[in-house]
């Protein structure tokens, strides 16, 4: 039984329970296969004379379909696999994911992206800074550096995997290097597939990036360039920026300096993605509004939102939110 | 010594064929792919499981299967006396490659190429047993990360003392010297893949202590299998849709 | 089900050292008495009828084992807490509580009270063990009481006055055993009833009586802490203290830490101490070594002048001091080495003492309670001081008394009476007595042994024919020879002359493993046994009379199983090969050793059996010869002979055994036997088999047989067996007895022969001195000794006939058996000495007679001969 981590009071205990349970109640009421859960060599009954398609998590045993995963059982026409809650990422291609970057390799970074293997960015696919659709030169691959070094955190799409692992591709602006903000991880289950990834939020000058491999990146906004010439103006500056980062001058900063209220912003909202995981709610952003705003409006500091009071106010307000349109629906 | 009381209870008032108490507890450590806890009565082992990931090391990487690895360590306040043992001593690194060996018999490898899982276990107190505490943790914390296993494995010990067999030795059970039988089991697909026993016992007793033992294995797997769906479900229904 | 408590449980060793152990509380515990309603009564043991159920405290039971075991006391629960606290101090007593328990003709239960949730009492801050535990069964006695509703009464029975007014507050009915043995109006129990010896109830009442008796006659023993603290520190030496066995004054400690033995003069050094105990000692200062002994005796004497006695006291009864004259001659002899005093006694030794009260004028007003001593017949033992009401009826009987307590103001120990054997000097009590002292069962077997016997009459079956393992050596000439009366017949032999010019020579010995199963009733009960013992005037058997007498016994004339080796040797008696099988076998003649000498010198017999029988004298004796020549020994040792009258089975005539070629031969090859199939089942079970070993005897221990040498003007070589051997022969003197004698002392010297488990020892230990045998086991005599049975099991394993027994495979039950084998075979040996010497005795009682005899030792309190003609 996986309990949540916290430190409560009696009566913060009993109402996280409450909550919990109301939770409960109400996804066994709305799942119409609540007791599809399976654990590890759980038989799953099929009727084999439909055909029957062997999926994810499963295994044919003796004729019998047996699940080698804990999670849910889903059927998709004659598809029938498992779905695991807690693992690590699956790729999907188009996905949009969040990784860091563990190796600068030949034509190529390696990002670790929450995946059984490290990811594989080829430079050439890659918009390179200039902009300008060509081959890659010995000199590009040597400058590689200069785009992403070590440990940078880059946002980038699933492209498909190859022979030689998963491969990613970044041909975009709003892909990239992501700067000044947070890097939070969570479990992968925890943020579904959507439309939309990025986030702009306007009012706090805030990027949020919801990777679907659970890497989620809070960030201040950067307005997405694509004038070349700009760029190109720019470029030996940022190639003097990179070159000699320890000797950056103070006007430089000046000019760099995030402001304080968007730290805030940044720090607020990844509170209360941290708050999402542990709680292990799912993480989309009208929650993280919500969230949000429920501790704006309490006037919490940011640090009292990983409280256990916060905590429990939100698995409350969950609950309302789900009976809420529960009720609708 | 007398082991059995004529009674029929041993020392701890367990009679012959009883199991000491169980708990497992998915999710202890918050930085891991996997974690659990599994007690059987005072023996307490946490298991941890990172994987699958990159290989660390781009030698071993195997090219159509899963690389598994095992590090079993006892922490120093784990039994009565302090004693500082070397990391790495014989009977670690025996019990290391035992649950390697074991776990690594049911883990679908293949599914998971060119990857590598770690497994950490770690003896929080020691109570006899351990071996198998180990197994069962190992198997709560590699299905919490989630990956695919063919069976669960579960273990449990037996052993023979005062003529009678006994279910789950104890410490002071398990230093008397005599037979000890130590089984991993997989209940569904009904194999054994784990076999140990010190000391000698004619072929027929020990088919009904080994017997014994496996029973022991089915009943814990019937915990680990409640535990394991509660857990699911828990999730599941907190994730919402 | 399980309620788990888990607690701090003790600390220990030289490091403190918390251990935690698991402690589960169950409500499946039942009480055990049938009217309950509650509980499941299928194991109920206690009687439906019982109106007092009765719960003894752990110190009623320590001391009244001995009135527990009269039937008189019934409808007990034994607390499992009260149990482990008498394990851990006696495990003599628990093991009678324990036969008890699982005795089906008495209601004992025992109740788990320690693991019931109900009963189970956690320990209080500052409460002491015994306090907590006297709690506990104060708990367990109420949760009775409230259990059974008043259905039964629940006695507690205590001794201990704190405890008995704690439970009376608590509603609890107790009362000291005293006063429930008054209460049951049995005056013959009140003497079994222990008197409680603690000095503050005794002494306070004895005080005024007695003043004298307030010195302190023995220093006080050490606290264990120092005892274990001096033991580490080497300033106190452990062991096993041995009293003389002609001098109880004197005893000796064989302690590994200074590698010698430490002797002990006096009963003051001694402290209390009792043959068997385990001590600590203290050597006096080396300048004391010497003088010890006068000195010593002194203070003997000293005392005896100061303690004034009351009249009716026990202890003014006339006094025999043996230790009349001083010593002179051995003191010098003994001045190098170490003599100590004890401190401290590590384990008692006590159990009951056969022997009779010292004679003594009735007090007045018999029937009251009287002091007596007992006088053991063990001489090493001291006088006890016992308590009885009957003193009139014990007077001139043999009785049975365990020692209770021994404090430092008394001489004496004291105890209490167990039961009588009989009228002194009458033959079967002494008989009786001689089977008690070495701890012999002669009770006739149980229903359950006789119902593992084969229905009678038996005679081989098809079946038996038909087996294959079985090969049928009926058309085989086999013949026994043993002593005359002999029944139960357990060798046979055959040789056959081959036409090669070999011999094939068999040795067939019955097949009592085709009978006796392991782990049956009757198996238990052999093992139980170890042996056969032979008294002068009757057998104890080790098997059924059936089985000894008729089934296994190779008699003449019958079909009978046998397990079988048969060897293939040349006509210098060289091996070349050994076949081992089970047979079947017919012997044609079971002659008598006389017999079959006499038909090897009748140079006119020329029949078949006959030419068998000297074909293998001649290849025994060349046999002989060889093993002579390795080194072995012949050793004598004083055998006698009785002619008993066959209707009052008293002795009529005593003579020496005589041995004779016929005797030799047929040993010869039991030898043989018994090497070959040692080295046949080491081969196959080198860590489980049963072997027989004879350490060589140290230069130390052959000391006393060198010195008695020296002192005729002898010089032994005791570098080897051989040597020792060869040197022995040499020994011959103007005395035809000479020879003999001298073998007889060595054959003292030597550590007894031993059986042991193959595993425990490394090979080179295996040797056998005497016989001068790598290896040697026992096989040829399984109808009277259990080793050979074991040994027949283990060689029909190694031939694939039989699977091992279970019990092999656990080397420390084997070892425990061999250990149990050694100690029924030595007792055995003195049971059948000590019944010689009772037969002796009752020769001479009514016969004075003069005749020649040697001395063989002088002591300092008189010497010792040996008398040729009756071996005494």
């Amino acid at each position: 039984m996986r309990e949540i981590e916290l430190s409560l009071n009696q009566t913060q205990k009993i109402r996280l329970k409450r909550a919990l349970e109301k939770l409960e109640s109400l996804s066994s009421k709305a799942n119409y296969n609540s007791n599809a859960s399976v654990s590890i060599s759980d038989s799953i009954p099929v009727n084999h004379e439909d055909g029957v398609l062997k999926g994810h998590g499963t295994l044919d045993l003796n004729g019998e379909l047996v699940a080698t995963l804990c999670g849910v059982v889903e059927r998709v026409n004659k598809l029938v696999y498992v779905r695991a809650l807690r693992a690590r990422y699956k790729p999907e291609v188009g996905d949009i994911v969040v990784g860091r970057v563990s190796e600068v390799a030949q034509k190529r970074w390696r990002l670790d992206i929450h995946y059984s293997q490290d990811a594989v960015l080829m430079l050439s696919s890659m918009n390179l800074p200039d902009g300008i659709q060509r081959r890659r030169t010995a000199l590009d691959e040597l400058n590689m550096r200069s785009i992403f070094e070590e440990n940078d955190v880059i946002c980038a799409e699933v492209r498909g995997i190859q022979h030689d692992g998963l491969h990613l591709q970044a041909r975009s602006q709003k892909y990239g290097k992501l700067e000044r903000g947070q890097l939070l991880t969570v479990p992968p289950y925890l943020v579904r597939r959507r439309k939309q990834h990025f986030h702009h939020l306007e009012q706090y000058g805030v990027d949020l990036i919801l990777g679907c491999n659970g890497f989620i990146w809070v960030g201040e906004h950067v307005e997405a360039k694509d004038d070349m010439v700009e760029d190109q103006v720019s470029k030996p500056e940022q190639q003097n920026i990179k070159s000699n980062k320890n000797s950056i001058s103070l006007e430089e900063q000046e000019q760099t300096y995030t402001p304080i209220e968007t730290r805030q912003s940044i720090c607020r909202i990844a509170n209360a993605v941290r708050v999402l995981s542990i709680l292990g709610f799912n993480i989309n952003i009208e929650v993280i509004m919500d969230t949000m705003n429920l501790s704006s409006s309490l006037n919490l500091d940011i640090h009292e939102m990983l409280g256990s009071e916060f905590c429990v106010l939100v698995a409350e307000g969950e609950a309302e939110r789900r009976s809420l349109t529960k009720k609708k629906g | 010594m007398e082991f059995v009381s004529p009674e029929g209870l041993r020392l701890d008032g367990r009679r012959p064929m009883e199991m000491r108490q169980i708990r497992a507890e998915i999710g202890a450590v918050a930085k891991a792919d996997g974690s659990a806890v599994f007690e059987m009565g005072n023996t307490k082992v946490i298991a941890a499981v990172y994987g699958p990931r990159e290989v660390q090391n781009r030698t071993q990487q195997i090219n159509d299967q899963a690389l598994v690895r095992c590090e079993y360590s006892m922490a120093n306040f784990s039994t009565g006396d302090r004693m500082r043992k070397p990391k790495g001593d014989r009977r670690s690194t025996e019990i290391s490659l035992v649950i390697r060996q074991t776990m690594e018999a049911c883990i679908l490898t293949h599914l998971m190429p060119r990857s590598q899982i770690d497994i950490f276990v770690q003896v929080l107190q020691a109570d006899g047993g351990t071996r198998s505490a180990c197994i069962n943790a190992a198997t709560l914390a590699l299905a919490d990360a989630g990956i695919p296993m063919r069976d669960l494995v579960t273990s449990c010990s037996s052993g023979y003392l005062n003529s009678t067999p006994l279910l789950d030795l104890n410490y002071v059970e398990d230093s008397a010297g005599g037979p000890d039988v130590t089984v991993g089991f997989l209940p569904k697909v009904d194999k054994v893949t784990l076999l140990q026993m010190d000391s000698k016992l004619p072929i027929d007793i020990f088919e009904n202590v080994m017997q014994l033992a496996i029973e022991g294995c089915k009943a814990i797997a019937n915990y680990i299998r409640e535990i394991m769906l509660e857990n699911t479900k828990q999730l599941e229904y907190r994730r919402g849709i | 089900m399980l309620h788990s408590k888990t607690f701090v449980k003790k600390t220990r060793g030289g490091k403190v050292n918390k251990q935690v152990r698991e402690h589960y509380l169950r409500d499946d515990i039942y009480c055990g008495a049938p009217i309950c309603k509650l509980c499941d009564s299928s194991a109920a043991r206690l009687s439906p009828s019982a109106s007092t159920i009765l719960l003894l405290d752990t110190n009623v039971v320590l001391n009244q084992i001995d009135l527990l075991e009269n039937p008189a006391i019934d409808d007990v629960v034994m607390l499992s807490v009260v149990l482990d606290e008498v394990k851990n101090k006696n495990m003599g007593v628990y093991n009678r509580v324990r036969a008890l328990c699982s005795n089906s003709l008495r209601r004992f239960f025992v109740f788990a009270n320690e693991h019931h949730k109900d009963t189970f009492v956690k320990e209080m801050a500052k409460e002491s063990k015994n306090d907590r535990n006297d709690r506990a069964i104060r708990v367990a006695a109420q949760w009775y009481q409230s259990h059974l509703g008043g259905a039964a009464r629940i006695l507690l029975i205590t001794n201990d006055k704190e405890n008995k007014r704690k439970a009376i507050a608590e509603g609890i009915s107790a009362e000291t055993i005293e006063s429930y043995v008054k209460s049951l109006d049995r005056p013959d129990l009140l003497d079994l009833v222990v008197q409680p010896s603690s000095e503050d109830v005794e002494m306070e009442e004895v005080e005024d009586l007695r003043p004298s008796k307030r010195k302190v006659i023995y220093t006080e023993h050490k606290p264990m802490s120092e005892i274990t603290s001096g033991l580490h520190r080497g300033i106190y030496h452990q062991g096993k203290l041995r009293v003389n066995r002609y001098n109880p004054f004197e005893a000796y400690v064989g302690s590994e830490s200074i590698g010698d033995e430490i002797i002990i003069y006096g009963r003051t050094n001694m402290n209390r101490a009792f043959d068997g105990d385990i001590v600590a000692v203290e050597l006096l200062p080396q300048d004391q070594w010497h003088e010890e002994k006068s000195l010593s005796i002194a203070d003997e004497e000293d005392e005896e002048e100061d303690v004034h006695l009351v009249p009716s006291s026990a202890d003014d009864a006339p006094r025999t001091t043996n230790l009349v004259q001083g010593c002179s001659g051995d003191t010098n002899a003994v001045s190098s080495r170490p003599s100590g005093c004890v401190v401290g006694i590590i384990k008692r030794n006590w159990h009951s003492y056969c022997g009779s009260l010292e004679p003594m004028p009735l007090p007045a007003g018999s029937g009251g309670t009287a002091h007596a001593l007992f006088v053991s017949k063990d001489r090493r033992i001291p006088k006890i001081r016992i308590h009885t009401r009957q003193l009139e009826n014990l007077l001139d009987k043999r009785i049975i008394v365990a020692v209770d307590s021994w404090d430092r103001l008394s001489r004496y120990p004291s105890g209490h009476y167990v039961r009588t054997i009989g009228e002194i000097g009458d033959r079967d009590t002494e008989s009786e007595v001689v089977l008690i002292e070495n701890d012999i069962n002669s009770r006739p077997f149980s229903s359950q042994v006789l119902a593992c016997l084969p229905p009678l009459p038996w005679s081989v079956s098809s079946e038996d024919l038909a087996n294959p393992v079985r090969q049928d050596l009926r058309d085989l000439r086999v013949f026994s020879v043993d002593p005359p009366g002999c029944k139960d017949i357990d060798d046979a032999l055959h040789c056959t002359a081959l036409p090669s010019g070999n011999f094939e020579v068999g040795v067939h010995i019955a097949d009592v493993t085709n009978f006796v199963h392991p782990g049956s009733p009757l198996d238990d009960e052999a093992s139980q046994r170890g042996t056969s013992v032979y008294l002068v005037e009757r057998r104890i058997d080790m098997l059924p009379k059936p089985l000894t007498e008729d089934i296994c016994s190779l008699r003449s004339d019958v079909e009978r199983l046998a397990f079988s080796v048969i060897w293939e040797m040349t006509p210098e008696a060289d091996i070349i090969s050994t076949r081992y099988t089970k047979s079947v076998i017919k012997s044609c003649a079971a002659l008598s050793y006389i017999e079959a000498q006499a038909r090897m010198d009748d140079s006119r017999l020329m029949d078949p059996l006959t030419t068998d029988l000297r074909n293998m004298n001649v290849l025994a004796k060349k046999m002989r010869s060889r093993r002579i020549e390795r080194g072995a020994l012949t050793l004598a040792s004083a055998e006698v002979k009785f002619q008993i009258d066959t209707e009052t089975h008293d002795p009529l005539d005593i003579g020496m055994y005589q041995i004779r070629e016929a005797n030799q031969m047929v040993e010869e090859f039991m030898l043989a036997a018994n090497v070959s199939v040692a080295d046949k089942i080491l081969k196959h079970f080198s860590l489980c088999s049963l072997l027989r070993r004879h350490p060589s005897p140290t230069r130390e221990m052959l000391e006393p047989l060198l010195r008695t040498a020296a002192a005729v003007g002898l010089n032994l070589d005791v570098s080897s067996s051989k040597a020792l051997a060869e040197s022995l022969d040499r020994a011959v003197g103007d005395d035809p007895y000479f020879n003999k004698l001298i073998r007889i002392l060595a054959t003292r010297c030597m550590t007894q022969a031993v059986y042991f488990c193959s595993g425990d020892l490394s090979p080179p230990e295996y040797h056998h001195y005497g016989l001068a045998a790598p290896l040697y086991t026992h096989f040829t005599s399984p109808i009277r000794r259990y080793a050979d049975v074991i040994v027949h099991r283990l060689l029909s394993a190694s031939l694939g006939i039989y699977k091992l027994p279970s019990i092999f495979q656990d080397r420390s039950q084997l070892t425990s058996i061999a250990d149990n084998l050694n100690y029924r075979h030595r007792n055995a040996q003195m049971a059948s000495r000590a019944s010689v010497e009772l037969h002796t005795l009752i020769y001479f009682r009514k016969r004075p007679t003069d005749t020649e005899a040697r001395v063989v030792k002088i002591r300092s309190n008189g010497f010792i001969v040996f008398v040729p003609k009756y071996v005494f």
